[in-house]
């Protein structure tokens, strides 16, 4: 029997990778084997609509499509089997990990996309970089509640600001690195 | 011999030298860090760590990304001991005796016994390494289109097979890496293959980018939307290794020593697998086999002892075959490309100092790693208290910087953040990354060999099953792929039950 924790010792022992081990759902699966059957598909006919440049290599061996269109064939037949197992495997439902929040995630992926796929190249990096990560911490610690809040907005600024200065520095000055 | 030895003298005169040890130093503490926070692997690592090597000599870049490498290995086991978070998936299996002991007060002690096994284990995968590559490389000289061909291949079968738990998920992860790799001119004619008119996707899908995106950006996702992890500082008591643990369990020591630099070696298995295998070996040959999973010292030791000779043992293909032992290893290979290094059989003829260089890197920044492990206990727990809120968004500017540095392309940054997104999908559905990131890699490796096989041979495939080595690496692909299908393991384990009394499962 383990000893109890004693109040200086972790309680929570959800680790990031533990949740790998429990099975989608079997729909997931079967959607993902539906998803994966077209892919393979598609790229076998993308393949086969290639060129084969015949008359360069007289023999048609080194055509581009041989190698996607083998491939494609191979998704395809691992789709199908991924798709047969599932059907035989009895039902199990997906099961919810303790603790996951969707919004959190949402959030977490829509500041991204934001900042890599817009803001960068389009602000100078310094900035779209401070912008980026005060609007991170600030969106993730706002739910902590009124109390402190000033202060850990002051702290994100903070941060922002050296992130982006040190990185800025590091990479262009000392590193040699071109920045976007 | 001689001309080994003296080319091993030379490669540590070379990293003697003043400014390189002191890249190792930073190198390593960065590497610590990232592996000991939850959510930032080695993989991820050594992946930001090459765009600041852009500006170095090709010799201090490797020995830097090893540091990372190196580091980051050895940092997963404090959060693993101290709190049964693993910091990156090598260490998972050193939470099951790392953490007991550190609830019964001996968080020190399992932290000595983290770092005398992994520097041991680092230092026998790095003598193997000296030992076997050359000799290897040498027999690789004899690989051909053909033999080439089914490395590639059954390396995303092996990967398939033992990375994730489920094969068949594997193979489609291992056959996608291929495919993304296919995208752009191919070698033959330069037709740009799925560009669809675009001229960014004639060039290609980075394998940075891609890596980065994988490993990096999914791994910020999913850290932030997982539960918080409440940190915790205990008190910690001597940190210092004890000379009777190696005396006592200098068996385990060995045998995990070899475990891990097999499986390192095998194409795309890693330092995960390699501390499980040799934790499992451990117990089942231990005198104290009821211990483990309550503290045993032997368990940790087998664990850490495994991963780290893991490290080296991923690297002994990369320099033969140019075909990476692990995630990690497949960063490290593409950043050598990157540096105008081109590993592979040919390597022992253009290049044959670079393996005894590589060999004293290892054991350069094995020793650095010692010395951290002695002295840097209190600052490791107060970075393990940086709140992901905090952490994640700069881990995110580092990807972005990390995927545009190399080409300077925008479309890298975005297909860095697609890369992020689809791997973040297929981790949900339990597609295990590895064999994708291997299959990316591979690529250009296999779609090369298969059609300059089928020039050469005239379009005949016989050659690819009659000549006796690639006959042999037939059979070793065909023979992983038939292991991973249940029915027939279960028909085997059967035959063997006749035969053998049953041993306990590990």
């Amino acid at each position: 029997m383990s000893p109890a924790p004693s109040s200086e010792e972790v309680v929570e022992t959800a680790s990031p990778f533990e949740d790998e081990k429990a099975p989608p759902s079997v729909r997931a699966d079967l959607v993902t084997s539906a998803v994966l059957l077209v892919l393979g598909l598609t790229v076998v006919a993308l393949s086969l609509r290639m060129p084969t440049f015949l008359e360069q290599s007289g023999t048609g061996l080194t055509a581009p499509g041989i190698v996607p269109g083998f491939y494609g064939v191979v998704l395809a037949v691992l789709a199908v089997l991924l798709a047969l197992r599932t059907l035989r495997r009895t039902a199990v439902v997906g099961e919810k990990v303790a603790g996951n929040d969707n919004g959190r995630l949402a959030m977490a992926a829509g500041l991204a996309l934001l900042y890599a796929g817009f803001l960068v190249g389009r602000l100078p990096f310094w900035m779209a970089t401070a912008l980026f990560v005060f609007a991170f911490i600030a969106a993730f610690e706002w739910p902590r509640g009124p109390a402190g809040r000033p202060r850990r907005l002051i702290e994100a600024a903070a941060i922002a600001l050296c992130t982006a200065a040190a990185i800025t520095l590091l990479f262009e000055e000392l590193f040699l690195v071109r920045l976007p | 011999m001689n001309d080994a030895f003296s080319m091993l003298g030379g490669g540590f005169a070379n990293i003697l030298q003043g400014g390189t040890i002191l890249h190792a130093l930073w190198a390593m503490l960065v590497g610590i860090i990232i592996g000991a926070l939850p959510g930032l692997t080695a993989t991820m690592g050594v992946a930001l760590l090459t765009t600041l090597t852009f500006s170095m000599g090709h010799e201090t870049a490797i020995f830097v990304l090893i540091c990372v490498y190196i580091g980051a290995i050895y940092g997963g086991s404090r959060s693993a001991i101290l709190l049964n978070i693993p910091g990156t998936p090598a260490s998972a299996a050193s939470t099951l005796d790392g953490y007991p002991l550190a609830r019964q007060g001996l968080a020190g002690r399992a932290m000595g016994i983290s770092t005398t096994g992994s520097w041991l284990g680092t230092l026998f995968g790095a003598l193997c390494l000296a030992l076997f590559a050359p000799a290897f490389g040498e027999f690789a000289l004899r690989f051909g289109s053909y033999e080439m061909f089914w490395v590639a291949l059954f390396g995303i079968v092996i990967a398939g097979s033992l990375s994730g738990g489920d094969p068949l998920k594997g193979y489609i992860a291992g056959f996608l890496g291929l495919l993304i790799a296919t995208v752009g001119q191919e070698p033959n004619h330069a037709y740009p293959r799925f560009a669809f008119g675009n001229a960014d996707l004639a060039g290609g899908l980075g394998l940075l980018p891609v890596l980065v995106g994988v490993f990096g950006v999914a791994e910020v996702l999913q850290s932030m939307r997982g539960p918080a992890m409440k940190a915790v500082v205990s008190k910690v008591d001597s940190v210092l290794p004890r000379p009777a643990d190696i005396a006592k369990y200098w068996r385990t020591i060995l045998r995990s020593g070899g475990i891990g630099t097999f499986i390192g070696a095998m194409p795309g298995l890693g330092e995960d697998i390699a501390a499980w295998t040799s934790y499992a070996a451990a117990r089942r040959g231990s005198a104290e086999a009821e211990k483990f999973g309550k503290g045993s010292v032997e368990g940790l030791m087998a664990a850490e002892t495994g991963e780290s000779a893991c490290v080296p043992g991923a690297i002994i293909p990369v320099l033969t075959l140019a075909v990476p032992g692990s995630a990690p290893a497949a960063v490290l290979m593409a950043a050598m490309m990157i540096h105008g290094i081109n590993p592979g059989p040919m390597l022992a003829i253009t290049a044959p100092e670079l393996i005894y260089n590589i060999v004293a890197m290892l054991i350069v920044a094995d020793m650095v790693k010692l010395l951290y492990g002695l002295v840097l206990v209190r600052p490791l727990l107060y970075v393990l208290l940086i709140p992901r809120e905090r952490l994640m968004p700069i881990v995110l500017v580092l990807c972005t910087v990390g995927a545009f540095a190399i080409t300077q392309r925008l479309f890298d940054v975005w297909v860095m953040l697609g890369a992020g997104l689809v791997g973040f999908v297929l981790r949900e559905l339990r597609f295990p990354m590895a064999p994708l990131v291997l299959g990316v890699v591979l690529g250009e490796l296999l779609d090369k060999n298969l059609l300059r096989g089928l020039v050469l041979s005239g379009g005949d495939v016989s050659p690819f099953f009659t000549r006796p080595i690639s006959a042999g690496l037939c059979a070793l692909t065909v023979i992983a792929a038939l292991w991973s299908i249940p029915a027939v393991t279960e028909r085997l384990r059967g035959l063997i039950g006749r035969t053998r009394p049953r041993t306990q499962p590990g």
